[in-house]
């Protein structure tokens, strides 16, 4: 089923093992390059940046070549529309099955491109043919299989992710259609099979068999949680049921056995972080801290505790006395606890990023404007956060 | 280089690498690894602890992002109300705290990179100087304490984040302090939306090459002068993106120097290409490939413009043909970037 070499992919994480290994300094040098040197691999997988650049110049690359296709089939009207559609469709499978099986193209950025844009170009191509009249069930279920395909053959993170949610999508179509019971169970049935999901990645993640498949495993264990929250999670609900079902609800009116969604929207992220925190598990630990913030925002779209400003400053002292705490308390690691980095060969890159990731967000620089009288291209808020007075 | 590729794993904690004990096991059976070696796998895999570090630092940033917004705003909705006073008075006093912390803990000044002493510490400097440009803006707005010459308003958190940058060791701080500079020269940078930067007019362009030759200066002296080198990475990436958008801007807008922008473009593209190989920076290297492919299609495309037949196929020829080219000029220089 999958398109590479199973040694190959063998041989690959092997070399990352060592590569890890080499930088805890547990190996040599000469140990690292010997492990290489016997379990060589010729997948060609070049670097992030690598890929971010094969990425673009591959969709350029198709664009424009779709484009002189389109040109020399001018004038074909809606046939002819969905045959070049079609027909790119599948020559762009194609080259890709050809760049990965004589190029050994494995996560390169070009499969990627090559991989998107064949499934857009079939989706296309549907879309036309069907003069745009396909319902949201053969929809869900037609980008279900092709998304399921290529995660299958290419084990390709993102076709999973979309795998993931046209599967949702499809059970939320049919359990739609079901009549008055169906509209209720729906949330229901889409935790049931976030939950499932999130399970059963689980469980595959640990059978040698899928070890191929290992990141698109644990991405879907993280989205499954997600979904799972979602699902549940009382705005969510209230908001897709009153547009869907037309229940024409007013402000302060809420949806039938509303409770139960409040105690979902309360209770999961909670639980997520204990959970997470008991099995020292960090994709739980990670969802669970992403959704307290799901929480405040659906408390405060229904009940106005308190005016943004006070929330925001009480809930920012409250965030920096609980990491002051925790980081104090595990000074000494606690329990298989620790605060300190496990990585600082790479500390430096990180606070790169952190420090991009700090002036986007915290400096509000100012626009500036011309023909003011006080300051000689910048207005007053300066770089603060105070972009807002 | 593999450095760059982790680059994302602050993103993606998920692929934290475990190391695999029965593999190492396996490999020293084959003879490729000695017994010192896979027992200290053993060993570190055993006394493996569970880290919280960035979990943490991410509730640390979130905090400050939410306290020091709050508080900010909260100043400006009160104003004019009693209730200000306190308020200002409470910054004033939590920024103080901020800085007699750091002060106390900071490690001796060093021209190289200095550690933080905990993940902490970064984090109260950051909101200790949010909050001291805050009260300073404040101060500025309500009194014009500080005149209103030579952008004052800019001018003085401009000088309080680059002290702080370098007095503390703070790449997060150093990067405020380069859009506050920015800033004060008269244009908008920030990371994300330094592609759509304002430069519709042609003295934001010129200031924009001046910003971004400034920047680029500055990084170049950081590394030559080896005073605080690590600070050079920033440096220049603000002043390479800065810089090529300009000269860009300058190609699209100016009918008559555009060849001179295209030059100046090309020549700093080589300029940061040498340098790319050098520090064998990949990041570098896609960024100046895009930018010049980006300068030359603009040249092509307004020469084709002027043709009148067979432009658009032409055209997208053209792109197909220099994708491929450029493609191709991006693996060789990584297979030579991994050789070397």
């Amino acid at each position: 089923m999958i398109a590479y070499n199973s040694k190959e992919l063998d041989n690959i994480s092997i070399q990352e093992e060592a590569t890890a290994a080499l930088e805890k300094e547990c190996i040599t040098a000469e140990e690292h390059a010997a492990i290489v040197a016997a379990h060589p691999s010729s997948l060609y997988t070049p670097n992030i940046f690598m890929r971010i650049g094969l990425f673009i110049l591959t969709s350029i690359i198709m664009l424009f070549s779709s484009g002189l296709f389109a040109l020399m089939s001018l004038g074909g009207g809606d046939e002819g529309i969905t045959a070049l559609s079609f027909i790119l469709g599948i020559i762009s499978y194609i080259v890709l099955e050809v760049m990965v099986r004589e190029k050994k193209h494995h996560k390169s950025g070009a499969d990627s491109a090559l991989m998107w844009w064949a499934s857009v170009s079939i989706l296309v191509g549907i879309g036309v043919a069907t003069s745009g009249d396909l319902g949201i069930l053969a929809w869900s279920l037609t980008v279900l299989l092709l998304s399921l395909w290529f995660t299958l053959r290419f084990a390709d993170v993102s076709m999973s992710i979309i795998a993931h949610l046209a599967f949702l999508a499809t059970l939320f179509s049919i359990s739609i259609r079901l009549g008055t019971a169906g509209r209720i169970i729906t949330p229901f049935l889409l935790m049931g099979a976030s939950l499932g999901v999130y399970l059963l990645a689980g469980k595959l993640s640990r059978i040698h068999t899928y070890r191929h498949y290992r990141r698109c495993l644990e991405v879907l264990k993280a989205l499954g949680l997600l979904t799972l929250y979602v699902s549940g999670n009382y705005f969510v609900v209230r908001e897709v049921s009153n547009e869907m079902f037309g229940l024409d609800l007013q402000p302060g009116e809420s949806i039938p056995g509303g409770w139960i969604f409040w105690i979902f929207t309360v209770v999961l992220p909670p639980l997520y972080i204990y959970l997470g925190l008991r099995w020292k598990d960090r994709i739980l630990l990670i969802a669970g801290l992403i959704l307290l913030a799901a929480i405040v925002f659906t408390i405060r779209y229904y009940h106005s505790v308190a005016p943004i400003e006070v929330a925001m400053t009480l809930g920012g002292a409250f965030m920096i006395l609980v990491a002051y705490f925790v980081t104090k308390y595990l000074k000494e690691p606690k329990k298989g606890f620790t605060a300190a980095g496990d990585d600082e060969k790479h500390a430096l890159q990180r606070l790169q990023i952190e420090a991009v990731i700090i002036s986007q967000t915290m400096s509000h620089t100012p626009q500036p404007t011309q023909g003011e009288v006080n300051f000689g291209g910048g207005t007053g808020s300066g770089g603060g956060a105070t972009g807002e007075y | 280089m593999i450095g760059y590729v982790k680059l994302l794993l602050y993103f993606f904690p998920i692929i934290f690498k475990v190391m695999n004990t029965d593999l190492f096991d396996q490999l020293q059976k084959d003879g490729l690894i000695s017994a010192t070696s896979a027992e200290k796998v053993r060993t570190v895999e055993a006394g493996k602890l569970f880290s919280l570090h960035w979990e943490l630092k991410t509730i640390l940033y979130l905090g400050v992002l939410l306290l020091s917004g709050g508080l900010g705003i909260l100043v400006y909705k009160n104003i004019d109300t009693i209730g200000h006073q306190v308020i200002l008075l409470f910054i004033a006093a939590v920024c103080g705290c901020c800085f007699y912390y750091c002060m106390k803990h900071k490690p001796p000044f060093s021209r190289q990179k200095v550690e933080a002493p905990n993940g902490f510490y970064d984090y109260v400097l950051l909101l200790g100087c949010l909050l001291f440009i805050t009260f300073i803006t404040y101060l500025q707005v309500q009194y014009n304490v500080f005149g209103t010459r030579y952008g004052a308003a800019t001018f003085i958190p401009l000088l309080v984040l680059t002290f702080s940058a370098y007095y503390f060791d703070h790449l997060g701080i150093l990067s405020m302090a380069i859009t506050n500079l920015a800033a004060w020269m008269g244009i908008t940078v920030s990371p994300f939306s330094v592609m759509s930067m304002d430069l519709s007019d042609e003295r934001l362009i010129y200031t924009g090459v001046l910003l971004g030759g400034i920047l680029v200066l500055a990084a170049f002296l950081s590394e030559w002068k080896n005073f605080k080198p690590h600070f050079g990475f920033t440096y220049r990436n603000f002043g390479m993106h800065i810089f090529l958008i300009a000269c860009t801007a300058g190609m699209c807008t100016s009918e008559s120097l555009y060849p001179a922008w295209f030059l100046l473009e090309i020549l700093a593209c080589w300029y940061f290409y040498v340098l790319a190989i050098k520090q064998r920076s990949f990041y570098f290297l896609l960024i100046l490939t895009l930018y010049a492919y980006v300068g030359l299609s603009t040249v092509v495309v307004r020469g084709l413009v002027d043709m009148r037949e067979g432009a658009i196929e032409l055209g997208m020829l053209y792109f197909v043909a220099s994708a491929i080219g450029t493609a191709v000029f991006l693996i060789s220089q990584n297979k030579k970037m991994k050789k070397a």
